[in-house]
């Protein structure tokens, strides 16, 4: 009950917290009623081509096969989320347990992990997501696998950073005296302890994810089979002058997603800061 | 254990030294020549099966990282230590576990003893499950139960569902204590375990360490600064400075009769709680320096109120006096 | 005599959301010119609350504070910040635990000293301070090389030689030594506890030790307050309180000190714990640990009692035995 309650005044004290957290609520609302919001099938191509807002039923008007823009965007909520959630899981996953093994262990695995780190950090990521999906398809699948295999670096980064410093303290010695096993010490204290900055990131992370699919689909690398915003800003780019409303919507349903999952992120980061929620007295 | 000649616990010895980072790249000079800060230097000790040897210092004498050394938190540079005669660099190797249960340590710091993030429950079971001590888990809690009421924590489920910084130093230093104490271990390190507690717990949680030690036979290494508590608890008494062992004997003859210069310097800067007790202190000049590459000679001889020419021609060796009662000085004669 | 110090009645209350801390309850206490006294209590006996309340360095918006501080004349609780901050430094000086962290790293000794002489005595000459500073390390044994010095060329002992120093810039009237050996080791301790003993005689000067350690009281100071919970338990001369402490408590801290030379006596713990000081009980607050507790003590606040040899104790079986 007590957690609630601090869990509770933390998201009420954070501004940013809060309207993270709303906004996010907003968009899995949607996702859950996609199909009493939608208007019409997003994939069917409707009579109507290129119709302006308001016409005929279609509330952000149509594109030009005839898809119902408004229903459209409700769509792409689900696939931007999916995007963001799996690419930044996979990110998250291998950034703490590379970054925890690289400053837990120290030695040659530290100096091997922290090369491969700032290789990463170093080579521009959009190139190299650009080759890949060129090189395997572009399926959304792949898309996603490949935000999380290039963004890892800055998670890996941080969990190594927070492993140096967790490895001296004494609870992490204490562990090795009573006869814990590396990969326990690991799991049990570096990893549970120094994962929160490490979420802030991700989540921060997330927006990066969207607007990396966006920017894929908008060079027409996307998943032409899934509904996205960049797939549709795309789609309306040879139009922006006679059908505005096509990339325009999109536009703005990306400029908010990403806004709220920044602002969910840096909440975060300052909720979870470790001088928070610190135990025991320095 | 072992035949009777053969001490429980020798430190045979041992040195640490670290690479001294001046600033300077030394990617080609040899070992030799490079700076070593010898924060342990060639330390030797013995002591008997529950005994407890206390060993005083200022800080930075190296007495907390020879404590490390000897739960291997950390590996000497030479030389080795030997529980029962048998070398625990050898037992490391061979039986990791079987080591850890046999050498304990109780840190400083009881706030960060324990990680933040699990209940006093699941800090007590984990090393009884890791060892398989006692059958189920049901078994287990009993134990943890138990060995928190004796330590005088109650009541237990309210304790065992709490989080560390829910509770007291006192309190956390006693459940150190105990979780250290489940394995009956050998040898048992403290390391300053009352520093950071206030003084009317302090005794407390002293006398429930040498109770434990007592009752399991462990013997019991006490590091502290503090030379009155120490006095208190110790058989016997080990003063370090700057990484040596300048004077060791009888927790008595050491406190009541100091031989060593810095033995006598520490003792008569002592402040004691008795207002009548005049302190007639020792001359000594300067701060106890870094000790990077001290010597040769005596490494007390430049703040040492006695020292002639011969010490700092070479680090003076053991004098004898009685009872086992030796120092490290060339100024004293044998008796 | 006039008192240098007259501290009346000081409460001081840490205003939090959800409860009220309160943290020094009616603590009255006097000290007069030249005079030394420990306070001495645990972590939550409010010693230091009690310090920097009257230095008026606590988050004046977070505490509430009642009673008053007369020094020479002037009610410090009740000042304006202007007058306070005349004041401190000037005729109120101030060491801390970890003086060290105030100096600025990149900074030499010097420059720091300079500057801060200059907060009260802007007009200062170099060679004023200079000379000023020079007369004060050799007070404390410190070379005069220290001037030229920066600060991580100092070892913590000699840092927090300087921050006595510097506390001594402007001859203050009262000194407060919050905690100011208590991380340094045995020799450095005894060697500054001996130093500041020894400057007493050739200036005046008036000292306040807060400290948890009974044996820097014993070594260093004449008179002893011991406070407990928030609450002044035993004011007294340290020969009459350390030998003979009459308070429970007293009692009970004297006795989980070890000696250094005396006989070795079973060492001693207090049971219990600090009572919750949002919510301080109708007693007397040693009461849940107190050996020889009656139904009085529970119900019954003890106020402080002056005894024969002139200390006063607050404690009902104390004070019925007066003339003891």
């Amino acid at each position: 009950m007590t957690k609630i309650q601090k869990a509770l005044r933390a998201i009420v004290s954070d501004k940013q917290l809060l309207f993270g957290l709303i906004g996010i609520a907003v968009l899995l609302l949607i996702i859950l009623f996609q199909d009493v919001l939608e208007t019409h099938d997003p994939y069917d191509y409707g009579p109507d081509s290129l119709a302006a807002p308001g016409i005929n039923g279609h509330l952000l008007g149509t594109n030009k096969l005839g898809q119902d823009v408004y229903s459209m965007l409700i769509a792409g909520v689900s696939t931007s989320l999916k995007v963001a959630l799996i690419s930044s899981l996979i990110s998250a996953l291998i950034g703490i347990l590379l970054g925890g093994a690289a400053g837990f262990l120290g030695g040659k695995v530290d100096m091997v992990l922290s090369e491969l780190i700032n290789v990463f950090m170093m080579i521009p990521t959009f190139f190299l997501e650009l080759m890949i999906i060129a090189m395997f398809g572009n399926s959304i699948t792949n898309v996603m696998i490949v935000i999380g295999l290039t963004s890892w670096a800055s998670n890996a980064k941080l969990m190594r950073a927070q492993a140096l410093s967790l490895r001296e303290r004494t609870f992490v010695k204490s562990a090795i005296v009573m006869g814990e096993t590396r990969p326990q010490i690991l799991f049990n204290y570096i990893i549970p302890n120094g994962i929160f900055p490490v979420i802030a990131n991700t989540t921060m992370g997330m927006s990066g994810a969207i607007l990396t699919e966006a920017s894929l689909s908008f060079l027409g690398l996307g998943d032409v089979n899934v509904i996205s915003w960049g797939q549709m800003i795309y789609d309306g780019k040879s139009y922006i002058t006679s059908a505005w409303w096509i990339a325009t919507f999109a536009g703005i349903a990306i400029v908010l997603t990403v806004i709220t999952f920044y602002m969910l992120g840096d909440g975060l980061n300052h909720v979870l800061n470790p001088k928070h929620i610190s135990g025991g007295k320095k | 254990m072992s035949d009777k000649n053969t001490p429980f616990l020798t430190i045979d010895h041992i040195t640490k030294w670290y690479p001294h980072n001046d600033g300077r790249i030394h990617l080609f000079r040899s070992r030799e020549k490079r700076s070593w800060v010898k924060a342990v230097d060639d330390v030797s000790l013995t002591m008997n099966r529950g005994e407890v040897l206390g060993i005083i210092g200022e800080s930075g004498c190296g007495k907390s990282t020879l404590g490390r050394i000897l739960v291997r938190l950390e590996s000497p540079t030479s030389g080795d230590v030997l529980l029962g005669g048998r070398s625990t660099a050898q037992m490391l190797r061979e039986d990791r576990k079987a080591f850890r249960k046999r050498v304990q340590i109780v840190f400083q710091n009881p706030f960060d003893t324990f990680t933040p993030r699990d209940t006093i429950q699941k800090i007590l079971m984990r090393p009884l499950r890791n060892y398989g001590i006692g059958a189920s888990d049901e078994e287990r809690l009993a134990m943890c139960r138990e060995a928190l009421e004796a330590g005088g924590l109650h009541p237990t489920d309210e304790i065992l569902k709490r989080y560390p910084h829910e509770l007291s130093g006192g309190q956390l230093q006693r459940i150190s204590i105990i979780r250290s104490m489940f394995f009956k271990p050998d040898l048992i390190i403290a390391d300053e375990p009352v520093s950071m507690l206030d003084v009317s717990v302090r005794a407390d949680i002293i006398n429930m360490l040498l109770d434990l030690a007592k009752k399991n036979n462990t013997a019991v290494i006490f590091i502290s600064h503090d030379i009155a508590l120490t006095r208190y608890i110790s058989d016997h008494i080990a003063v370090m400075y700057l990484g040596r062992v300048v004077e060791y004997g009888r927790t008595d003859d050491v406190i009541a009769g100091p031989r060593h210069p810095y033995t006598r310097v520490l003792i008569s800067h002592c402040a004691d709680v008795d207002p009548d007790q005049a302190r007639d202190s020792l001359p000594i000049t300067g701060e106890p320096p870094t000790p990077i590459n001290p010597g040769p000679g005596c490494y007390f001889a430049p703040r040492c109120f006695m020292a002639c020419e011969g010490c700092r021609a070479a680090y003076p060796g053991r004098v004898e006096l009685e009872n086992g009662h030796y120092v490290c000085c060339s100024c004293i004669r044998e008796e | 005599m006039e008192h240098l110090l007259d501290v009346r009645d000081l409460s001081i209350t840490y205003l939090n959301k959800s409860r009220n801390v309160q943290a020094v309850r009616h603590a009255s206490f006097t000290i007069d010119r030249g005079d030394s006294l420990g306070l001495v209590g645990e972590s939550g006996s409010g010693k230091s609350t009690l310090a920097m309340g009257m230095l008026r360095i606590l988050p004046e918006n977070s505490i509430e504070m009642t009673g008053s501080a007369l020094f020479m004349g002037k009610d410090l609780i009740s000042i304006s910040h202007e007058e306070m901050n005349r004041l401190r430094w000037k005729e109120i000086a101030v060491v801390f635990q970890k003086a060290m962290n105030a100096l600025s790293p990149v900074h030499r000794i010097g420059t720091q000293i300079e500057d801060i002489y200059r907060v009260h005595e802007p007009r200062a000459t170099k060679a004023e301070i200079h000379d000023r500073t020079m007369e004060l390390l050799r007070m404390v044994n410190m070379p005069e090389r220290v001037y030229r010095l920066y600060p991580h060329e100092m070892s913590g002992g000699m840092l927090q030689r300087v921050a006595i120093v510097i506390s001594l810039l402007h001859s203050p009237k009262l000194l407060v030594f919050d905690e100011a050996t208590t991380a340094l080791d045995v020799v450095t301790q005894g060697q500054i506890l001996e130093e500041v003993v020894a400057m007493e005689k050739t200036i005046e000067m008036t000292r306040i030790m807060i400290t948890h350690d009974m044996s820097v009281v014993a070594s260093s100071c004449r008179k002893v307050a011991v406070m407990y919970a928030g609450e002044l338990v035993e004011i007294g001369m340290v020969r009459d309180v350390l030998k003979q402490p009459l308070h429970p408590y007293t009692q009970g801290l004297m006795s989980s000190f070890p000696s250094l030379k005396g006989e070795k006596k079973q060492l001693r713990a207090i049971p219990g714990f600090l009572p919750d000081l949002s919510d301080p009980p109708a007693g007397c607050a040693f009461a849940s640990r107190c050996p020889h507790c009656t139904q009085q003590c529970l119900s019954q606040k003890p106020v402080l009692r002056e005894m024969p040899d002139g200390r006063r104790v607050a404690c009902h079986l104390v004070g019925g035995q007066k003339h003891e």
